[in-house]
């Protein structure tokens, strides 16, 4: 049977392994000047995943074929993700990265804008040949009706205010 | 048992040596094999007949409605007094997590410690709510539903608890309407001092996100693109809630929880586009609650104007709502009685799963009973 501590101690030298590449990979992110390429993930890893399949490969060769393989091997699996998850977790919590989202998502809203108009213009001139409501003028009907909602509301409060006040006018 | 590998136990069982392989390791493949064809089965069946999860059982009635949004009443014994008001997030997703399924309903919790529960249910706005604003939540729409608990609850007192994007909208509701008696005020992850928000603030601050672009653009904030934002935010997520999936596949009970789950998790609703400009630009960027400076309705949103008993619930992983955000509404309140709590877990396990039911909500109504 497999000693409890052994796959313990594995997880803990893969966590230090992929923290350890993952601090240094932020860094390197961080400091590369915006014209240069942003390093290969796979090469940079590539020796630490030789290292740690090789050393699972040793103990699955060592060790007795018990279901108990399998939960570790699912410990292995969680501590992986989680270890991705930290190395994602630095890298997008980096300003460079959130400066490059918000300008790509800039550069989308630039493009699409001019792009959108054109297709509602069209949609807009398109209903109003064929005779039926755009959706700009279903959404002011929908609003109109919001706003009825809440002067009806607003009628019955005062109703009710001033029947209260009435009705404690009133002798018993 | 000597060093062997898998190979040599095949070779053993299948040259008729089972004998020698002791019981319990026998017994343990047994085990095993039967999960896996549990597996197999369950996987089957839930992509060829899926099953829709009953959410949301507990029996209510609607009290109130105001264009999308809509109030619940929760009815119990009424062990105590005070109503409870919920309010969850506007957008983002649907609340029927908070009743997810029997026997993990916050909701079912709630009323069997005896609290008349009262949900707001924000609804799922289209284009013609586009102009609806965060102000407009907090002195129109907060004022009205309080109003409703207290005429059909017949008290004159209310305790309110804001959950995530609830929290600072109730927070701000509460600080600037003292006429209306809150006895209590719960915040259960909800962010406060927007400095301290996490990945969510540096991606959506002044120099990286151009808000008005944005809204004057998309007119609202649709539901793929929330959906988005949030899977971003933790980009292995799917990856190991299936990993997860299939190594509990065998479990009936904990598809089930899984499949419900899953479902809320998979329907996003759009945020309205004036709604998402004001929460933008005065909580992410500005930090205007916090520091004092948010003008709702004519008022002045100070915290400190907040006095009622306060408690505060963070979770230590949450990604969402980090807990030095949300506990930062200790410090700001002007109450005398005050607590926090950190609880294990994420923004989610707060309100659904074992561990909201065992850590979380015992806590809440806790802490709430005697002061109800």
């Amino acid at each position: 049977m497999v000693d409890g501590p052994v796959p313990n101690q594995l997880f803990e030298q893969w966590r230090k392994q992929f923290e350890e590449g993952a601090q240094a990979w932020t860094r390197l992110l961080s400091q590369a000047p915006p014209t240069t390429a942003t390093p290969d993930p796979t090469a940079f890893w590539r020796p630490v995943l030789d290292q740690g399949v090789q050393t699972w490969a040793k103990l699955f060769a060592q060790t007795p074929a018990t279901p108990e393989l399998l939960t570790q091997w699912k410990q292995f699996l969680d501590q992986w993700i989680e270890a991705w998850s930290k190395v994602l977790g630095q890298t997008m919590g980096t300003e460079q990265f959130a400066k490059a989202m918000g300008q790509s998502l800039d550069q989308f809203l630039v493009t699409s804008a001019p792009a959108k108009k054109i297709v509602d213009q069209q949609i807009e001139q398109a209903l109003q040949a064929l005779n039926l409501p755009s959706r700009s003028q279903v959404t002011a009907v929908a609003k109109q009706i919001v706003e009825l909602e809440d002067r009806i509301e607003r009628l019955e409060d005062s109703i009710t205010a001033v029947l209260r006040h009435l009705a404690n006018k009133e002798p018993p | 048992m000597g060093q062997e590998r898998f190979a040599d136990v095949v070779e053993r069982f299948t040259s008729g040596f089972a004998a020698d392989v002791p019981a319990e390791m026998i017994k343990q493949w047994q085990e095993e094999f039967e999960r896996g064809f549990r597996r197999l089965k369950n996987l089957h069946e839930m992509t060829v007949n899926p099953a829709e999860p009953k959410t949301g059982q507990t029996p209510r009635v609607e009290v109130y409605k105001r264009n999308k949004s809509r109030l619940y009443r929760y009815e119990s014994a009424r062990t105590h007094r005070t109503p409870l008001l919920f309010v969850p997030n506007l957008g983002i997703s649907r609340p029927y997590i908070f009743d997810l399924l029997p026997g993990g309903s916050f909701v079912e919790h709630m009323t069997r410690q005896g609290f008349d529960f009262y949900l707001l249910d924000w609804g799922v706005f289209g284009p013609e709510d586009n102009d609806l604003t965060v102000e407009e939540c907090v002195v129109k729409i907060l004022p009205r539903m309080a109003k409703r608990v207290l005429a059909t609850s017949g008290t004159d007192e209310l305790s309110v608890l804001g959950y995530c994007m609830g929290a600072p909208i109730s927070a701000s509701f509460v600080a600037s309407h003292p006429e209306v008696p809150v006895k209590n005020f719960v915040n259960m992850a909800g962010p406060i001092d927007f400095t301290k928000v996490g990945l969510f603030g540096l991606w959506l601050s002044k120099q990286n996100f151009n808000v008005d672009r944005f809204v004057d653009t998309l007119g609202a904030v649709p539901a793929d693109m929330v959906k988005a934002g949030f899977k971003l935010l933790k980009p292995t997520m799917d990856l190991s809630t299936n990993v997860n999936l299939w190594w509990n596949l065998w479990n009936d009970k904990y598809l089930e929880g899984f499949q419900a789950l899953n479902k809320w998790a998979n329907e996003y609703v759009a945020f309205p586009g004036e709604f998402f400009r004001q929460w933008v630009r005065d909580f992410y960027q500005d930090n205007k609650l916090y520091r004092g400076e948010l003008v709702m309705g004519g008022r002045t949103v100070r915290l400190e104007h907040i006095t009622c008993p306060v408690f505060v619930v963070g979770a230590k992983e949450d990604y969402i709502a980090p807990p030095a955000c949300v506990r930062a509404l200790i410090d700001a309140v002007g109450s005398r009685e005050k607590e926090y709590i950190e609880l294990p877990g994420g923004h989610i396990s707060l309100i659904a799963g074992r561990g909201a039911a065992t850590h979380c909500w015992p806590k809440v109504s806790g802490w709430l009973a005697p002061r109800s």
